[in-house]
C-alpha cells in the first residue's frame, strides 16, 4: 500500500462524505447503512459495479428527428442514468473520463459514435488496465473523428490526435518532444471508421476500421524507442509511460480528493498505478479507503451536473417528468457543463472555475425550481442536515432555524456547504 | 493611480472594515476613473492568420496551400500585397474609414504549440507561465475595483483572474439579477455570515461579490436602446450585451469575449470562413451601435488568437498548430492600417512563421495610451509595440 489506509470504521459523517464523493450524495437512510462499516469494504463494494442501467429510462435518442434533437435526448438519457442509475460511482467515473478522454458533439455528430464512446467509458470506468482502456477509446469512431485521426493517412499525417494523446491523455506536457508528435502521427495513420458520415446520417452506425493501405509502416522513433510501430504500439507506449501514472492519478485525485491535490498523495497513487500496470480499479480502491480521502472535506466544488444530480439524489430521487430532466440538462449547460460537449479538448478545468456571478445565479435558480417552484417535486421526507450539508451539527443550523422544510432545503442547496463535496 | 504598495495598505484597512471581504472588493469604485473602454476578443483554437490577412502577392503562400489558400480574386484588397479574407467584408467600411488596424506577425519567445499552454501565456502575459493571475486581473488589482473588467460569457478566462478573486462573468445581462423568494433575505444573509475557511469561504466571497455586481448592473442597464441590428448569432448577442453595459456606464474598463473554435485541422475553409463571418458581422453591428449611442470615441476593440497555424496546409485540407499570427483592432481611437511587417514565408521555423512583434508590446500600447495605466507594472517588464492607438 502506498497510501495510508483509513482504519477506523465509518462515522455517520464519514459515510456522508464517502457518498458525496462517490454517489453525488445520498439520503440519510443510505448514509446510515454505511455507518460503522470498515472503509476498505465500503470502497470495494462501491467499485464492484456491473454494467446494468437504470430501468425504464424514458429517453431514446434514436427518436430525435435531427442530430440536434438526438444529442439532446442522449444527454438527457445520461443525466437520467446519473440521477436514477444503480451505480452512481460508475457514472461518476464515466463523467470523469469524459473529461479526460475528451470528445465533443461540436464535431462528433453521430449517435452510434456517442453511445459507443459512453459504453467504453462505463466498461472501463474502474479499468484493470489503463493501456487497454486508452486503446479502446482511441478506436472509438467518436475519438477518431473528434481529433481527426480519421483523416490521418500514410504520407499525409494529421497531428491532432497524436499531440493530444501525449499532452492531455497520457504523459502531460513536458514529457515528449515535437518529434514524438510527428512520429506518433505517422504511426497512427490508417485508423479510421466506416459509416455515418454527413449531417443526415447521424443514425447510421459507425465502426472502427484499420486500413493497412493508409498506414505508414516505416521506422519511427517515439518516446525514446525506435521501430516499425503500429497505432497499437503508440497508444500502449504513451499509456504505459511512467509520467502517465502521475498525470492520470492527479486527475483521479482532483475528481475524488481535492480540487488542489496534494502532490505527495498523488505520487502515492502513481506508485500503486506503476506496480499494478495501470490498474485503475486498484488505485481507486486504495484511494477511496485512504486517510487522505477521509481527511479531505469540502475541497471539491461540485460541477453543474454534479450539483443537479446531487440535489435530486438527496431529495430521495423523486420521479421527475422527462421534460424536467431535459431542463436540468439545459441548466447544467448554462452553468458551463454540457454533457459530451466540453469547451475544448482539454475539458472542463473545474474547481473555482465553476463559480462566477452568472453560474451562482443559475445555481440559485435551479435550487428554487427544485424546492419552491410550482412544479417542484413533492417533499415526501425533507432531507436532513447530514444528507444536505454532510454534518449532523452544521454551523449554519442557526441561520436555518425557524424556516419551513422547503425553505430550509432551498437555502441549504444554495449554501457554500452544499456546493462543495 | 495607486501603486501596489499603497493598494496593499488600503486593502488591509478595507479587510478589517468589511469582515473578510478581500481588499479590492471593498474599495470604492471611484478609483476606476477614465471613460475609455477596451473590448478584448479572443479567437479560441488558433486562428489561421495567413488566411485572415492574406499575402496575396506572395507565391510562397499559394505554393504552401494548394487547396485552402484564398484565391486572389476573392481577397478583399487592402494594399498591393495584403488583403482580407472575403468573410471579413462587413469590416471593409471601417478599414476605409481608417478605424481598422491589423498588427502583423505577433507572437512570443519560445512558442508553444499546445493550445492550452499558449493560451495561458496570452492570458497571463507571461511566457514562462509562472504567474497565476491574468493580465486583466492585474489591471483590477491596480485599479482596485473588482468590477473594472468583466467577461461576457459563462466561463471566466484566466486573463480575468485577479490576485484574490476572479472578475465577473456575465452570461446575459437580462438574467444578471438575484431574486430571492420573499421572506428569505435575512436567513440568506445569516447563512452567509457564518464563519468559514477554505473553499467555503471562497464561495461566500464569490456570492457577496455577485450580489454587489448584479445590483450595480441592474441599476443602470435600462438606459440602453439598441442602435443597430445585430446578426442572429450568440457572439453578436454577447456584443450587444457588451454595448449595453458600456452604454449603461456601469464602470467596466475592460470587457472580454470569446469566439471559437478556430482549431481547423481538417476542412479549414468551411469552418474558418463561417467563424470569420460571425466575427465580422458582429463587430460591424457593434461599431454601428456604438456610433448611434455616441460612444464610438470611447471604445476600442483588440482581437487575438493563441497562435496561428502551420504555413503549409496538411493533407486534410486543414492546418496544424503553428506559431505567430495577426492581431486586429478597431474603433475611432485606433490608427487604421497595417502595423508591422509581414512574415517571411521562405524563412520558417519548423514550418512556422518567425514572429517579430511580442504580443506584450501590443498590450502595452492599449494599457498606456488607451487605458492610461502603468503597463510595466501589469506586464512585469518594458514592452513596446506599434503605435496602433491613435
Amino acid at each position: 500500500m502506498t497510501l495510508t489506509p483509513y482504519q477506523t470504521s465509518l462515522s455517520a459523517e464519514d459515510a456522508a462524505h464517502f457518498l458525496r464523493r462517490t454517489a453525488f450524495g445520498a439520503t440519510e437512510a443510505r448514509i446510515r447503512a454505511l455507518t460503522g462499516r470498515p472503509a476498505a469494504e465500503v470502497a470495494r463494494e462501491a467499485l464492484a459495479f456491473d454494467q446494468s442501467l437504470a430501468p425504464s429510462n424514458p429517453f431514446d435518442p434514436r427518436t430525435g428527428a435531427t442530430f440536434g434533437a438526438a444529442e439532446q435526448l442522449n444527454r438527457a438519457a445520461w443525466l437520467y442514468e446519473l440521477i436514477y442509475g444503480p451505480h452512481p460511482l460508475r457514472e461518476k467515473l464515466a463523467l470523469t473520463w469524459s473529461n479526460h478522454f475528451v470528445i465533443g458533439t461540436d464535431k462528433v455528430k453521430n449517435l452510434s459514435a456517442l453511445t459507443g464512446y459512453l459504453t467504453v467509458l462505463r466498461a472501463h470506468a474502474a479499468t484493470a488496465s489503463f493501456p487497454q482502456f486508452a486503446l479502446a477509446v482511441a478506436q472509438t469512431p467518436a475519438m477518431l473523428r473528434y481529433l481527426d485521426n480519421d483523416q490521418n493517412r500514410k504520407g499525409k499525417p494529421n497531428e491532432n490526435f497524436s499531440r493530444e494523446l501525449l499532452e492531455l491523455f497520457t504523459t502531460g506536457i513536458g514529457h515528449y518532444t515535437e518529434q514524438d508528435v510527428h512520429e506518433g502521427a505517422r504511426a497512427l495513420s490508417g485508423w479510421t471508421f466506416t459509416g455515418g458520415r454527413g449531417n443526415k446520417h447521424y443514425l447510421e452506425p459507425q465502426a472502427f476500421v484499420a486500413t493497412p493501405r493508409q498506414h505508414d509502416d516505416g521506422r519511427k522513433t517515439y518516446l525514446g524507442q525506435s521501430g516499425n510501430f503500429t497505432p497499437e504500439d503508440i497508444v500502449r507506449m504513451a499509456a504505459s509511460h511512467p509520467q502517465t501514472a502521475v498525470f492520470v492519478s492527479r486527475k483521479l485525485h482532483r475528481a475524488f480528493v481535492s480540487d488542489v491535490p496534494d502532490e505527495a498523495a498523488v505520487q502515492g497513487s502513481a506508485q500503486t498505478w506503476q506496480r499494478t500496470g495501470g490498474n485503475v480499479g486498484a488505485v481507486l480502491a486504495e484511494l477511496l479507503s485512504s486517510q487522505v480521502f477521509y481527511a479531505s472535506r469540502s475541497r471539491i466544488v461540485r460541477s453543474p451536473v454534479e450539483y443537479a444530480v446531487a440535489a435530486v439524489r438527496i431529495l430521495g430521487q423523486p420521479e421527475l417528468e422527462p421534460k424536467a430532466v431535459v431542463n436540468l440538462s439545459q441548466a447544467a449547460q448554462r452553468m458551463g457543463q454540457q454533457l459530451l460537449h466540453p469547451p475544448s479538448v482539454k475539458g472542463w478545468d473545474g474547481g473555482r472555475e465553476w463559480i462566477n456571478d452568472s453560474t451562482l445565479l443559475l445555481r440559485i435558480q435551479l435550487a428554487a425550481a427544485l424546492t419552491l417552484g410550482k412544479t417542484a417535486p413533492d417533499l415526501i421526507r425533507a432531507p436532513g442536515d447530514l444528507a444536505l450539508l454532510g454534518s449532523e451539527r452544521p454551523a449554519v443550523a442557526g441561520a436555518l432555524s425557524g424556516l419551513n422544510p422547503r425553505q430550509r432545503t432551498y437555502l441549504s442547496l444554495i449554501s457554500p456547504e452544499f456546493q462543495l463535496a | 493611480m495607486t501603486n501596489r504598495r499603497d493598494f496593499l495598505k488600503l486593502s488591509a484597512l478595507a479587510v478589517a472594515a468589511t469582515s473578510g471581504m478581500p481588499g479590492f472588493l471593498a474599495r470604492a469604485a471611484t478609483q476606476a476613473g477614465g471613460s475609455k473602454t477596451l473590448v478584448v476578443i479572443q479567437l479560441t483554437g488558433g486562428n489561421d492568420g495567413l488566411n485572415t490577412l492574406i499575402p496575396y502577392s506572395n507565391g510562397a503562400y499559394y505554393a504552401a496551400r494548394p487547396n485552402i489558400a484564398i484565391p486572389k480574386k476573392d481577397v478583399l484588397t487592402l494594399s498591393g500585397d495584403l488583403g482580407m479574407h472575403p468573410s471579413l467584408k462587413p469590416l471593409m467600411p471601417l478599414w476605409d474609414a481608417g478605424t481598422f488596424a491589423w498588427i502583423e506577425n505577433v507572437g512570443y519567445p519560445n512558442p508553444n504549440r499546445s493550445h492550452f499552454a499558449s493560451m495561458a501565456i496570452w492570458h497571463t502575459a507571461d511566457p514562462a507561465q509562472a504567474q497565476a493571475e491574468g493580465w486583466i486581473g492585474r489591471i483590477a488589482d491596480t485599479i482596485g475595483d473588482p468590477f473594472c473588467a468583466s467577461n461576457i460569457g459563462t466561463a471566466t478566462p484566466q486573463a480575468l483572474i485577479a490576485r484574490d478573486f476572479s472578475l465577473p462573468s456575465i452570461a446575459s445581462v437580462d438574467s444578471f439579477q438575484l431574486k430571492l423568494p420573499g421572506g428569505l433575505d435575512d436567513a440568506f444573509h445569516q447563512l452567509l455570515g457564518v464563519p468559514r475557511s477554505g473553499e467555503a469561504e471562497y464561495l461566500v466571497r464569490a456570492t457577496r461579490q455577485m450580489m454587489t455586481n448584479t445590483a450595480r448592473v441592474q441599476r443602470n442597464v435600462q438606459k440602453y436602446r439598441a442602435g443597430a441590428a445585430y446578426p442572429d448569432t450568440p457572439f453578436a448577442a454577447q456584443l450587444r450585451d457588451t454595448a449595453r453595459l458600456i452604454a449603461a456606464g456601469v464602470g467596466q474598463r475592460v470587457l472580454y469575449l470569446s469566439l471559437g473554435s478556430f482549431d481547423t485541422h481538417a476542412g479549414q475553409r468551411g469552418e474558418q470562413d463561417d467563424l470569420l463571418a460571425t466575427l465580422a458581422g458582429g463587430l460591424a453591428a457593434f461599431h454601428a451601435d456604438l456610433e448611434k449611442q455616441g460612444l464610438a470615441d470611447d471604445v476600442i476593440v483588440m482581437g487575438f488568437s493563441e497562435f496561428g497555424r502551420r504555413v503549409a496546409e496538411n493533407d486534410s485540407a486543414g492546418t496544424d498548430h503553428g506559431k505567430g499570427s495577426v492581431m486586429f483592432a478597431l474603433g475611432q481611437g485606433v490608427k487604421g492600417g497595417v502595423h508591422g511587417s509581414s512574415p517571411d514565408l521562405e524563412d520558417l521555423s519548423e514550418g512556422d512563421i518567425k514572429y517579430r512583434q511580442d504580443f506584450r508590446g501590443v498590450y502595452a500600447e492599449a494599457l498606456t495610451k488607451w487605458l492610461k495605466l502603468d503597463a510595466r507594472g501589469i506586464l512585469n517588464g518594458e514592452f513596446t509595440g506599434p503605435a496602433w492607438v491613435a
